[in-house]
C-alpha cells in the first residue's frame, strides 16, 4: 500500500511536471468558438499586439506567481496586454472553454487568432519565445528589426 | 472561505507548509504502515485546525515557526493563505474518512484515503504543487453556479 501510494505519486509528478506549461496548439474548430467566448468575457485582442487571458481561482497557488510573471514582461513589452478572469464567476465560459485547472492561459494574437492555450504556470523559456515572437520590444518602430 | 474578502489576504512563508507536507507525509505513511485509527484522527485534527482556525494555528506550522524557522534565513517568499488552507479541507476530508474507516473496522477504507492523502502531501513536499487546488475548479465547475 505505501509502495503503491509512492509510485503514484511519482507517477503523478511525472506527469504533471510533463503537462505543467506546456503551450497547446489549437485546433480549428475550437479556435472561433474559443475567441468568441473570450471576447463574450470583455477580450479585446485588438488592442494589443499578444493578449493573454488568464483564468484564476482563489484557491491557487501558481495563479499570482503568473501574473508577476506577466506584469514583469508588460515593463518591457508594453504591447502585452494581460488580462485575469476570476473562474468561478464565469463558470459558463470554463465549462465552454473547457478549463479544468488553474491557471489556464489563452494566447490571443492582434487578429483574434488563437495560438494556443496552456494549464500550470508557464515555462519561462516558452512564455518569453511566446511574447519575443508576436510583441515588439518598447520603443521598437514599425517595420525595423531589434 | 473566511478570508476570500478580504482586501490583503494573509500570507505565510513558504518553507511553513513545505514542512508541514513531510511532516504530514510521514505522519501518513506510519498510519498505512501500522493501520493506526487513532494517529490517522489525530492528523485529521490537525488538518482541523489549519483548515478551520487559519494556519497561523496549525499544530504543523507552529512547530516549523518555533523549532525550523529560527535556524533558516530570512524569509524570502511569501504565499496567500487561501489555497492552503483549501488544501487542509481536502485533506481534513481524507483524514476522516480514513479515521473512520479503521476505528469502524473497515481497513481497506482507511487504507485506501490514506494512500490518498498520502499522494497529495508527499506531492506537495517534493513539487510544492497543490492537488485539491487543483480539484476546486472542477468540483466548483461540475455544480450550478451560485448566485452571489
Amino acid at each position: 500500500m505505501l509502495g503503491g501510494a509512492l509510485a503514484l505519486t511519482a507517477l503523478a509528478a511525472w506527469w504533471q511536471r510533463r503537462r505543467d506549461g506546456a503551450v497547446r496548439g489549437a485546433d480549428d474548430a475550437r479556435e472561433r468558438t474559443t475567441t468568441a467566448v473570450l471576447e463574450g468575457l470583455g477580450v479585446r485582442p485588438g488592442e494589443a499586439d499578444l493578449t493573454v487571458v488568464q483564468f484564476s481561482t482563489a484557491f491557487c497557488g501558481p495563479c499570482r506567481a503568473t501574473r508577476a510573471r506577466l506584469q514583469q514582461l508588460q515593463a518591457t513589452r508594453p504591447g502585452l496586454a494581460h488580462l485575469e478572469v476570476d473562474a468561478e464567476s464565469h463558470l459558463d465560459a470554463v465549462r465552454e472553454l473547457d478549463v479544468r485547472r488553474t491557471p489556464t492561459l489563452f494566447y490571443l494574437d492582434r487578429a483574434g487568432t488563437l495560438l494556443g492555450r496552456s494549464s500550470g504556470a508557464p515555462r519561462p523559456d516558452e512564455l518569453a519565445a511566446l511574447v519575443g515572437a508576436h510583441v515588439r520590444p518598447a520603443g521598437a518602430r514599425d517595420g525595423r528589426d531589434v | 472561505m473566511p478570508d476570500a474578502h478580504l482586501p490583503t489576504p494573509r500570507e505565510v512563508d513558504v518553507r511553513g507548509p513545505r514542512f508541514a507536507a513531510w511532516l504530514t507525509s510521514a505522519v501518513l505513511a506510519v498510519v498505512l504502515l501500522t493501520g493506526s485509527g487513532v494517529l490517522v484522527a489525530g492528523q485529521a485534527a490537525v488538518f482541523a485546525v489549519g483548515a478551520l482556525a487559519g494556519l497561523r494555528y496549525a499544530p504543523y506550522g507552529v512547530l516549523f515557526r518555533v523549532l525550523v524557522a529560527p535556524r533558516l534565513g530570512p524569509v524570502r517568499e511569501r504565499e496567500p493563505e487561501a489555497p492552503l488552507r483549501f488544501a487542509q479541507l481536502v485533506g481534513l476530508v481524507f483524514a476522516v474518512v480514513a479515521a473512520a474507516g479503521y476505528l469502524s473496522g473497515a481497513p481497506l477504507v482507511g487504507a485506501v484515503a490514506t494512500g490518498l492523502a498520502l499522494v497529495a502531501a508527499l506531492l506537495n513536499a517534493a513539487t510544492g504543487s497543490c492537488l485539491g487546488c487543483e480539484l476546486y475548479l472542477i468540483v466548483r465547475r461540475a455544480r450550478p453556479a451560485r448566485t452571489a
